[in-house]
């Protein structure tokens, strides 16, 4: 492995200038884990471990530590806003406000985005006069784009107000907290982010300011923690029993990767072999490209640049699977 | 004469003593694409298949093929059917109803169990049975005081095996609760949909009442009973979500019925209904011809149907194809739907059994009640 360059101030808590992001798909059926970070060089140094996503089931990492050679900490981040939220009630009650307010305009969102999505589907497959259907599919494709905009600015709207209100300048228990676990985390130059309940993921991490913090670290993701890192949150299941559903935007992502929107689980949540379905998502997330990765997958970024891919895809404007390139 | 009876036939007729062991090789009835033969063995005067099916003769006889020993008669079955039966044999002047002898696949309900043909493509849920890998949620007996009734209910509560008390948990009422367990499969329903998280985990209250054709029937006193005696007992005893749109109730059969009417007399309580098969019986004009116990029935969805009142804001409703209440299940959707109702309908080819109930449950539930699939990322 190359020298370790300082990006930061000197410390335990620096990396290489070499920032590198590997994102897996599930680690279900098969624990890859350990190949990948292998693989990554990115299996010496402690590593901190947050599965926060796993809710009650959180800490309960021994497969994690079977498989790696380095020592792993558990980060016990959904433990600690537990903790939190227990000790600070009027936190936790805003907390649930702004959950419910987003819940809402989720719905909203929902309603007007089905009429949307429909409406480029249709376009794409019409038949006809080139010059009557391509401003038509244009514009639809536009339309869907800018409500997916607008929703994601209602969004942050409401995460802002909440974040402007409590933070760690306004609360001294959600300082302390804060200060101990980015104290914590100076240990370790790498942080695993396991899957799970993306929105609780997301939430907590975001709490504790640790965005902040990822954005410093070499970081190994899977599934819920892997879309985390992208340009934009996006959720998506298009094989539940009730039904077709379109993605849906939740929210900004952490901005580690560039230009990527990740989804895991793909060939088992997304139709891939509908091209029409994949040429619609395609497009409407241009120019992010749809990163699908199933078990087994992996790609490693090193400074925001992909380096390595195996088994990962995307969906090309066409509506066909292509390999994830690397530079 | 089908490929299948032909070459019993032949067994018959070369080897009349290895035609048990030649059926016993086969699964009876015998399907063959879109024909499905019922096949009795055994000394009788006379044969029948008896299934109560909308379609198909109530009573259909069987031919004797070979001196009177084998007998058989062929229907055209649509793929994907599902149809209960007996036979009809007849001994000496004496007629006796029995199981098909050469059918190990039988259905439960409360009256017995019938005979279950399975026409090509149907195949049971894997979601409804039993799996290791799946957490198993518990059942509770609890004892529900009850004005509207006097005294109290014992009714039974089936709790997710996640149950945490700090959580709130989504509400499900289900009328006939303890049949759907035993003949529906309800509890491995349950504990599948929410450990492949289709459905959340949710607290489902199993009610079952003493006199169901009476209290099922549009009765305000039973109604009474699920909006405020048994929904104030589950929100003081359980951790539950109160808005509306967290509630359900669910019934088939006049259970259906039931829901539908507690919902419409406490309308913006219950936000939705999951309504299988429901006897929704009406009268545009003149008498209904269902009898006397449908007389309360006819009378509230009569009522029900000339009131402009929203009884939930989303409601699912399947029925069999197969069943004479098919017409006034059909007839129920674009009156909802008049009524701002979202809608969901699902026909099946089946009939009014509790196996047609149980596969329609994923659909429903997960229409009603969509799980975190769609935020959990494993």
């Amino acid at each position: 492995m190359a020298a370790r360059q300082s990006v930061r101030a000197p410390g335990a808590n620096t990396v290489s200038a070499a920032v590198k992001r590997l994102i897996l798909g599930p680690q279900r059926p098969a624990l890859t884990l350990d190949g990948a970070m292998q693989a990554a060089g990115l299996d010496d140094g402690p590593v901190a471990v947050v599965t926060a996503g796993w809710q009650e089931a959180e800490g309960d990492i021994d497969p994690i530590r079977k498989v790696l050679s380095q020592p792993v900490h558990d980060v016990g981040l959904y433990r600690l806003s537990r903790q939190l939220f227990h000790a600070e009630p009027e936190l936790h009650n805003r907390y649930r406000q702004r959950q419910d307010r987003l819940a809402e305009q989720q719905a909203l969102y929902r309603q007007r985005l089905r009429q949307h999505a429909i409406a480029v589907r249709r376009t794409l497959k019409a038949s006809g006069t080139p010059a009557v259907i391509a401003p038509e599919r244009r514009h639809a494709i536009a339309q869907l784009r800018a409500l997916d905009r607008h929703h994601l600015r209602q969004v942050e709207n409401a995460q802002l107000r909440f974040g402007s209100e409590f933070n760690v300048n306004s609360n001294r228990t959600l300082a302390l907290a804060t200060e101990k676990l980015h104290a914590e985390l100076d240990n370790f130059p790498t942080v695993i982010l396991a899957g799970g309940n993306l929105p609780v993921l997301l939430n907590r991490l975001r709490l504790f300011s640790l965005d902040d913090v990822l954005s410093r670290k070499h970081v190994v993701a899977w599934s819920a923690g892997a879309m985390l890192l992208g340009e934009r949150i996006v959720l998506f299941h298009e094989r539940m029993p009730q039904g077709l559903r379109d993605a849906e935007i939740l929210d900004r992502g952490f901005g580690l990767l560039a230009k990527t929107i990740v989804m895991p689980d793909a060939t088992n949540r997304l139709r891939t072999g509908n091209t029409l379905r994949m040429s619609a998502m395609s497009r409407r997330f241009s120019p992010a490209t749809c990163c699908l990765l199933n078990n087994g997958s992996s790609v490693l970024f090193v400074n925001n640049v992909p380096v390595h891919a195996h088994d990962a895809r995307y969906p090309a404007t066409n509506g066909k699977l292509k390999a994830v390139a690397v530079s | 004469m089908t490929f299948s009876i032909e070459s019993l036939l032949t067994v018959a007729r070369d080897n009349p003593d290895a035609l048990g062991s030649a059926l016993a090789a086969r699964s009876i009835p015998m399907v063959d694409g879109n024909k499905v033969t019922f096949v009795f063995h055994g000394q009788a005067d006379a044969v029948y298949l008896r299934c109560w099916v909308s379609g198909l003769d109530t009573s259909q006889p069987l031919e004797p093929l070979e001196a009177g020993e084998l007998w058989a008669t062929t229907i055209d079955l649509p793929t994907g059917s599902r149809v209960e039966y007996k036979l009809e044999v007849v001994r000496n002047g004496q007629s006796e109803l029995i199981l098909d002898p050469l059918n190990p696949n039988q259905a439960d309900d409360p009256f017995g169990a019938n005979s279950v043909c399975q026409a090509d493509g149907y195949e049971r849920p894997e979601w409804t049975e039993r799996h290791a890998e799946t957490h198993q949620g518990s059942l509770h007996i609890v004892q529900v005081p009850t004005a509207a009734f006097g005294g109290t209910r014992e009714v039974q509560v089936y709790l997710p095996s996640t149950f945490r008390d700090n959580r709130r948990y989504p509400l499900l009422i289900v009328h006939d609760g303890i049949d759907y367990l035993r003949y529906a499969d309800f509890q491995n329903v349950l504990d599948n949909l929410i450990h492949r998280l289709e459905i959340p985990p949710m607290v489902v209250a199993l009610t079952q009442s003493p006199d169901r054709l009476s209290e099922y029937a549009g009765n305000d006193r039973h109604a009474a009973f699920i909006a405020e005696d048994l929904l104030g007992f589950m929100q003081q005893a359980f951790p539950l979500d109160d808005r509306p749109d967290k509630r359900c109730l669910m019934g088939a059969s006049f259970g259906g019925v039931a829901s539908l009417h507690a919902a419409w007399r406490y309308p913006e309580l219950f936000g939705n209904l999951l309504l299988q098969s429901g006897s929704f019986a009406f009268s545009d004009l003149g008498r209904h011809k269902r009898g006397p116990v449908f007389d309360p029935v006819v009378e509230f969805m009569n009522e029900f149907r000339a009131d402009t009142v929203r009884p939930a804001e989303r409601v699912f409703i399947s029925c069999g194809m197969y069943e004479s209440l098919i017409y006034e299940n059909r007839s129920l959707v674009p009156h909802l739907q008049q009524k701002d109702v979202d809608v969901r309908f699902e026909e099946a080819r089946d009939a009014h059994n509790w196996q047609n109930w149980r596969d329609r449950l994923r659909l429903g539930l997960s229409w009603l009640y969509p799980g975190p699939a769609w935020i959990v990322y494993e």
